[in-house]
């Protein structure tokens, strides 16, 4: 009877389109949304050369080291500008129209940089600049210091200037940069995961609002029907969680196949990641049935509410989860959104680490608790009047 | 009278709907609304730096660490490793510095320590780590000359400081209108969301066979019943319209909206909610079940806001995006929000743009009505 009922459960849910659609085609949409939007974000943090402009005049002209060191930042693979040489007032126009990011002109013998506003280019058109002036200084100071150490040799004045270019120009700091940069689009997509997961809850609704007499009409037959009520509901509940984790295991492959969303390289953890969010959905669903004496449209908005909020504080849309984070530390520990996103990140920064271990155990214990708490609502139910 | 009763009963239903899109407009429409200084002073990005120092806090590392701290904002309180490495992933901190033991007394006697650093992906990154690389450059070239720690700090403290400077043109700062740009581009969501929702369900629940046969047959003309259907859908965006300003008013502020600028942003907003109004008498032409008209909605909502960069700015979308993007009227929505933000000048010629946005929106309405027309024709054809 089990089985048969199992069968018949999840012919019905497929033949409800609302459903289909909210668990099934919905996340795949987000997802292809979220590819085509956030492909760029990424490409857009590696640094790329800045449009300027020089003001080519005859104060610049005369500046024939800082001009020297504006060309040379300004040519070969790994440019900083994109450099153009023009009069002031055309320079003046390109930054008006936001075609450049600012322009460099000399005045009194002082390097001036005219930038529209600030941000990260403005402020590494600065930086260049001013490495640039300062590299002057120093090539002058480094020559003066060897010149006075000299005192009283002979010295080959060109050679000591030589030198301080030499100096300055070959000089390569010994910084180890240890970074392991990762793609932090990633994480809007692991908030996708568990939003589909979560948004799963409305199918157990569903379910158990066929199983309940003073919702349904269906549920009245289910009352008197000579089964077991545990066989139904059980039955529902798996047809609900097996359609779930099919969507939600055929979003990651989409995912991470066609999308190239990068999930860390256990496939056995990420599965187990999602069957056990989608449990925790299903027991969400469950207990919002049981416990709300209302109508289904309204259990679904809660859902909803509970979903979208949760990935807001996990990140989705841009959102910053470090700052949520900061403000509201528990939040994301509670949140089954936040766990099944967190449990992504960690698999993925961390490997099969204890913090995603603690983010499978919570979210059973969720699923645990709010599965008991069902148990405990539906057992011995009994109606005087419907 | 019967008519708009009906309407605005379906309307009160639907209460929760306007409500839920609102909050999410709030929510989101007003994050990351940091930006709404009105200063035309030059300031260069101060990155978020952790420094993990095992140096003694004199001489050149003393030194290093000041200019650390004029230049960036040094973050504290990173004790845990994983919590670190969560910072750097979100990018709350650009870079970590660890200056290892005997640093300032190593690099004096030109031996070249090793810096360690770990970085961020963000492009805020790449400016933290010039600025640290532009430290050392210059205290290794200094190293190289044999002078003493003393000398070395006094020349690094001389050479650091710059005689560049740097200009913010015109008047006008374009990050004071950040916040209401932000705020009206991501309306582009809501509005469609909360006019097309109601819209078709009032214009599916009066279209499906049985009401609308039982409507043949009644008392009002047909001619009618959709004027008043009409007449009160327009309404009802302008309502929508109007609680969106208000609720602007009170999340932006009012000293960002009593100007031209703000007179443009609720303009741009008006014409956008009438075309939405059309937009949903279009949907509601061939939807006939209530059930589709969610998620019709959000693929139409969703779909435009993410590609015309009402939730990522468009400077961030692909070149093929945007292209494709130039055919949705939302583009030209958003567009015209990014151009008023720009605006320096009230006269005609700098407002021009920015209306021929809003003409190009409004033209659209006239199109997506003609269409809607001539499918309604061809439909009661066919009844």
């Amino acid at each position: 009877m089990f089985w048969h009922n199992y069968k018949y459960a999840f012919k019905t849910l497929l033949k409800n389109r609302a459903l289909v659609f909210w668990t099934l085609a919905f996340p795949f949409i987000l997802a292809i949304l979220f590819n085509l939007a956030f492909a760029r974000l990424h490409d857009y943090d590696v640094f790329e050369a800045i449009d300027v402009a020089v003001v080519n005049d005859a104060e610049y002209e005369k500046a024939t080291v800082f001009s020297e060191a504006i060309k040379s930042v300004s040519e070969g693979d790994k440019r900083v500008f994109n450099t153009q040489y023009i009069d002031a007032m055309k320079a003046s126009e390109l930054l008006e129209d936001n075609e450049i990011v600012g322009y460099i002109y000399i005045e009194k013998d002082v390097p001036h940089v005219k930038v529209n506003g600030n941000g990260s280019s403005e402020t590494v058109l600065q930086m260049t600049v001013e490495q640039i002036a300062q590299s002057s200084k120093m090539i002058e100071d480094i020559a003066m210091t060897d010149i006075y150490r000299r005192a009283g040799q002979t010295v080959n004045i060109e050679e000591i200037y030589r030198n301080a270019v030499k100096i300055v120009a070959e000089t390569e700091p010994n910084i180890k940069d240890d970074s392991h940069v990762m793609n932090v689009v990633s994480i809007e997509f692991y908030t996708l995961i568990a939003m589909a997961c979560m948004q799963g809850a409305m199918l157990s609704v569903e379910m158990m609002n066929r199983c309940m007499p003073n919702i349904s009409n269906r549920g009245k037959r289910v009352a008197v029907a000579p089964t077991r009520k545990s066989t139904m509901i059980l039955s529902n509940i798996l047809a609900g969680y097996t359609m779930l984790l099919a969507a939600v295991v055929a979003l990651i492959l989409f995912t991470r196949y066609i999308l190239g969303i990068e999930y860390g390289s256990d496939m056995r953890l990420i599965i187990l990641l999602a069957a056990v969010g989608s449990l925790t959905a299903t027991t969400m669903g469950m207990l919002l049935s049981v416990a709300l004496k209302t109508n289904e449209s309204a259990k679904n908005v809660i859902v909803l509410i509970v979903t979208m909020v949760g990935c807001l504080f996990a990140g989705m849309f841009g959102g910053q989860k470090g700052l949520f984070d900061a403000a509201m530390p528990l939040i994301n520990k509670i949140s089954p959104v936040g766990m099944i996103t967190d449990g992504y990140y960690s698999l993925l920064y961390y490997g099969d680490s204890a913090r995603f271990t603690m983010d499978v155990v919570s979210l059973l214990i969720v699923a645990g608790v709010f599965f008991a708490l069902s148990i405990r609502s539906l057992r011995r139910q009994r109606y005087d009047s419907i | 009278m019967t008519v708009s009763k009906a309407f605005w009963k379906i309307t009160a239903k639907n209460i929760g709907t306007i409500i839920t899109y609102s909050i999410i407009l709030i929510m989101f429409g007003s994050m990351n609304m940091s930006g709404n200084s009105t200063t035309v002073e030059y300031e260069a990005v101060r990155p978020n730096i952790v420094v993990f120092n095992h140096d003694e806090e004199r001489g050149i590392t003393k030194k290093f660490l000041d200019y650390l701290g004029e230049n960036a904002d040094i973050a504290e309180g990173y004790e845990d490793d994983d919590e670190l490495k969560d910072a750097l992933f979100y990018e709350q901190v650009s870079v970590v510095v660890d200056i290892p033991e005997n640093y300032s007394q190593d690099l004096t006697f030109g031996r070249k320590p090793e810096l360690r650093l770990r970085s961020s992906a963000g492009y805020v990154a790449e400016v933290s780590k010039a600025m640290i690389r532009r430290f050392v450059t210059t205290a290794e070239s200094y190293a190289a000359l044999s002078l003493s720690e003393n000398v070395i700090v006094e020349k690094l403290d001389n050479a650091l400081k710059t005689d560049v400077k740097v200009e913010v043109r015109g008047a006008v700062d374009a990050s004071r209108y950040a916040k209401a740009t932000r705020y009206f581009s991501f309306a582009n969501y809501s509005i469609l969301a909360c006019v097309i929702t109601i819209i078709c369900l009032i214009m599916t629940s009066f279209n499906r066979q049985t009401i609308k046969k039982r409507n043949l047959v009644g008392g009002i003309d047909i001619r009618k019943m959709n004027r008043i259907l009409l007449r009160n859908s327009c309404i009802y965006s302008a309502l929508v319209w109007l609680l969106y300003v208000v609720v602007g008013f009170i999340v932006i502020g009012a000293e960002s909206l009593l100007n031209m600028h703000g007179l443009l942003y609720v303009s741009n907003a008006f014409v956008f909610c009438i075309f939405a109004t059309t937009l949903a008498y279009f949907i509601s032409s061939f939807v006939t079940n209530t059930g589709a008209v969610n998620g019709i909605m959000n693929v139409v909502a969703l779909g435009s806001s993410f590609l015309c960069g009402a939730f990522v700015p468009a400077e961030y979308l692909p070149e093929g995006v945007l292209a494709f993007a130039h055919v949705l009227p939302s583009y030209y929505y958003i567009d015209a929000n990014n151009k008023i933000m720009l605006l320096e000048n009230d006269n005609f010629d700098a407002i021009w743009p920015v209306l021929l946005n809003i003409l190009i929106v409004l033209c659209s309405s006239v199109v997506v009505v003609i269409i809607t027309n001539i499918i309604s024709k061809k439909r009661q054809k066919i009844a």
